[in-house]
């Protein structure tokens, strides 16, 4: 019977083929490693997030005057509330924690490079809506730090040149953060999750265009492919189990981990909290932000930080394939940069003392300068190891893809 | 590897999906229940479930209007010739005895929304009519005529002392 | 590998730096119902003066297992369904302290430190070499000594007040976070089968792979 009406649809909507050739037929790489696991993890969180989010949204009142009560209806009266809003606020939390080991995967690995570079870009554009998507949802419980965080970043925008103080009160709706404020980012938190889901499809066209990358760096041939469905779904299906193990642990019994005692006081205009902290995944970039002793220096510098990233494929000029896994020296730059915004993290959380100001500003130029000197030292790099030498079939693959550029040329 | 022992993995292996199956499926409907629970009444709805009347300010022939559950309810404090009337009829078009439908003679409590369309009938003369569609009922919430497919619905309620009924409990 | 996961977890210990200048001790909050009920009762008697739990219901009080005579005698005039407000109202208030007693709902979750620094704030009124009245852990309150241990001479009197402000500091606790116990409950129940499931889906994986040629 359903073979029936399957044949029925196969024959106005490319059903079946549709879900052998894009996902259970779909081939893939057969040495990924479990570091490969976290695009499908990113794909599941956004739809819990929407899940809860959707469910959260029929009892929270997007109106200053109640906003904060009714999140209290939410934890207190509403049955299974208060598991929806620690699934929905650890759910934040995890979503980037997950996006950014997408992005140490992808950097480590070199899988930014040709021809992956529009895949690294869509990411990057999904991390921008991301980001966007959290600090609007920061707003809605309308605690002390949802009010003041909203307050400082609205402000950065008074950086604008000509028009700054226009487009602050044109983003707020109002002199300051208020219930105008609220009710916007409300409407928009609740449509950037479905622009992110259109901007996956995208990043998921471009990905089976040019297939996944792997550990190795060089393309597999034809024969060294698996099929998706049943190796990678059992593997994808696993590591989700293990994800929800450490997920519920927080989520049932750490879930004030992530939230700021100060959010539990609701929003007062007239008392600034002494310490207004973003959330952990803004902390590198508010760190930077606050480096650059000048107002609008410091917003340029922090939204170059985010957008630096962009440049990778055309920064790294070495043409030897796999990132840190043959490169002895991008390797240690990778981790050293880790380090690095592990350190501007803590700078963007502890309280501004000449100290940490120094320790900041160091650690962005560092931030910096592993980008701007990463086109001469991965060119150094390659000439070291080609004098070293290599072996012989990776010199064979870059004579060809030389070959390849110089035909396309 | 021998047949038996292919065939054995077979075994092994159909009965490993089949488990994980079941177990990822008990999990993943489990999982729903949250969700759709959060969309039932929460605690301070189910509180007010219930609605106390004091019949006292009521006088014979008055009829007082409560909200229970958000949704309109008669209580008729009926004379001695209304019991009569109702006690001698059976109704109109859903025959049913009047003291099956109340606990106290003189008092009627029935749930104010016809039963038709849902608009809330009005107090005319004997009983009441509903101007939406011209359905009747008599004073004992019986539907004497019109399109309504069944009589005043009596909710649960109960008497918590002489003058004092709390609807929503039997 | 390794030192990306060893910095991880140095950021992570870094976290748990608390912002308070006063040492707090560990504070063992007891949140079963009996304590609860004792909280409440010491609540009403020394703090429901002045403050309001306005998230808190009474009868929230009744579905914990508090029977419904004692919260008769809390309540007063205020119904079942009521919230926990305060007698007093915000004008005179500001004229006897100068401020508006805080709500409580959520003043263990509002602080730094929690239930440890409500307990330690409680208990931390003591006279000063000026014989005024003064807060080891918050100076500028504008409280006054609520319980009076300011002036409890006696171990003995200053244990029983320090029981008293342990008895408000476990209803709090539960009143900032009254699913709790449920919460915990579910969460070893869920945990339970993730491990169980993912043992299971562990095994598929092992069990698919190993069809695999090499």
């Amino acid at each position: 019977m359903t073979n029936k009406i399957i044949k029925w649809i196969d024959y106005r909507f490319p059903l079946s083929s549709l879900i052998k050739h894009e996902l259970t037929g779909y081939p893939v790489p057969r040495n990924l490693s479990y570091w490969w696991n976290f695009g499908f993890l990113a794909l599941f969180v956004l739809i819990l997030q929407v899940a809860t989010g959707l469910f959260l949204a029929m009892h929270y009142k997007p109106d200053a005057a109640i906003a904060f009560d009714s999140i209290q209806h939410i934890m207190r009266e509403v049955n299974y509330g208060w598991l929806l809003r620690y699934m929905h606020s650890t759910g934040a939390s995890a979503f980037f924690l997950v996006i950014y080991i997408h992005m140490a995967r992808t950097l480590y690995y070199g899988s930014y490079r040709a021809p992956r570079e529009l895949m690294w870009w869509t990411g990057q554009g999904l991390l921008l809506l991301l980001m966007a998507t959290a600090f609007m949802g920061y707003l809605l419980p309308w605690g002390q730090m949802s009010f003041w965080g909203a307050t400082v970043i609205t402000n950065l925008f008074r950086a604008t040149p000509f028009i700054g103080d226009e487009v602050v009160v044109w983003l707020r709706g109002d002199y300051a953060v208020g219930d105008d404020t609220l009710t916007r980012f409300f409407a928009l938190h609740y449509l950037f999750p479905f622009l992110i889901i259109g901007a996956v499809v995208v990043h998921l066209v471009a990905l089976h265009t040019v297939k996944s990358s792997n550990p190795s760096g060089i393309d597999l041939a034809d024969k060294d492919n698996i099929p998706f469905h049943p190796y990678y779904t059992s593997k994808d299906f696993f590591g989700m189990g293990i994800f929800l193990i450490a997920y519920f642990i927080v989520v049932f019994f750490f879930p004030h981990s992530v939230l700021e005692p100060a959010n539990n006081i609701p929003a007062n205009p007239m008392i600034t909290p002494d310490h207004i902290v973003p959330e952990w995944y803004f902390l590198p970039f508010y760190a930077i932000l606050r480096s650059v002793p000048n107002a609008v220096g410091g917003v340029v510098a922090m939204g170059l930080s985010v957008i630096i990233f962009a440049f990778m494929p055309f920064l790294d000029r070495s043409r030897i394939p796999g990132g840190g896994r043959y490169r002895p020296v991008y390797r240690i730059m990778f981790f050293i940069f880790m380090l690095d915004i592990l350190l501007l993290g803590y700078i963007g959380y502890v309280p501004a003392t000449d100290q940490t100001i120094t320790i900041g500003q160091v650690a962005t130029l560092y931030y910096f300068l592993s980008f701007l000197l990463l086109p001469f030292i991965s060119k150094a790099e390659d000439m070291w190891l080609f004098r070293r030498g290599l072996p012989s079939n990776i010199l064979a693959l870059i004579a060809s893809e030389e070959e390849e550029k110089r035909i396309r040329r | 590897m021998t047949e038996a022992d292919d065939l054995e993995n077979k075994g092994r292996r159909s009965f490993l999906l089949k488990a994980t199956s079941v177990v990822g499926g008990t999990g993943a409907a489990a999982a729903c229940y949250p969700f759709v629970a959060s969309m039932n009444p929460s605690a301070e709805l189910l509180a007010k479930a219930n609605t106390e009347v004091d019949l006292s300010g009521i006088p014979e022939k008055g009829m007082h209007t409560v909200a229970w559950q958000g949704k309109p309810v008669f209580v008729l404090h009926r004379s001695e010739d209304q019991i009569k009337a109702m006690a001698a009829s059976e109704g109109g078009l859903f025959p049913e005895q009047d003291k099956d439908r109340v606990k106290q003679p003189e008092w009627l409590v029935v749930i104010g929304v016809c039963t038709h369309m849902g608009c809330v009938p009005n107090k005319e003369g004997p009983g009441w009519t509903c101007h939406c569609h011209g359905s009747q009922y008599d004073d004992s919430g019986r539907v004497l005529r019109g399109p309504a497919p069944g009589n005043l619905e009596v909710p649960p309620y109960r008497f918590i002392s002489a003058n004092r009924i709390k609807i929503g409990e039997v | 590998m390794n030192k990306f996961i060893a910095s991880v977890m140095l950021y992570c210990t870094v976290f748990t730096v608390s912002a308070s200048e006063v040492k707090l001790e560990k504070f063992q909050v007891d949140t079963s119902v009996l304590a609860v009920e004792r909280g409440v009762d010491t609540f009403m008697e020394v703090c429901h003066g002045c403050h309001s739990l306005k998230y808190v219901f009474y009868r929230d009080l009744a579905a914990l297992g508090i029977s419904r005579d004692r919260i008769a005698e809390w309540r007063g005039d205020s119904t079942l369904e009521a919230a926990m407000t305060s007698l007093i109202s915000d004008e005179t208030a500001i004229l006897s302290f100068g401020a508006v007693p805080p709500d409580l709902s959520m003043m263990v979750a509002a602080r730094v430190g929690g239930n440890s620094y409500l307990y330690a704030y409680l208990t931390g009124y003591y006279l000063t070499s000026d014989g005024e009245i003064s807060n080891h852990v918050f100076p500028l309150t504008k409280m006054p000594d609520a319980l009076d241990i300011s002036s409890a001479s006696d171990s003995a009197r200053r244990s029983e007040l320090q029981g008293k402000a342990h008895d408000i500091v476990s209803f709090l606790s539960w009143a900032a976070d009254p699913h709790k116990a449920e919460r915990e409950r579910m969460g070893y129940y869920v945990i339970g089968y993730l491990i169980l499931l993912s043992v299971l889906l562990y095994n598929v994986k092992l069990e698919v792979w190993s069809r695999l040629k090499t």
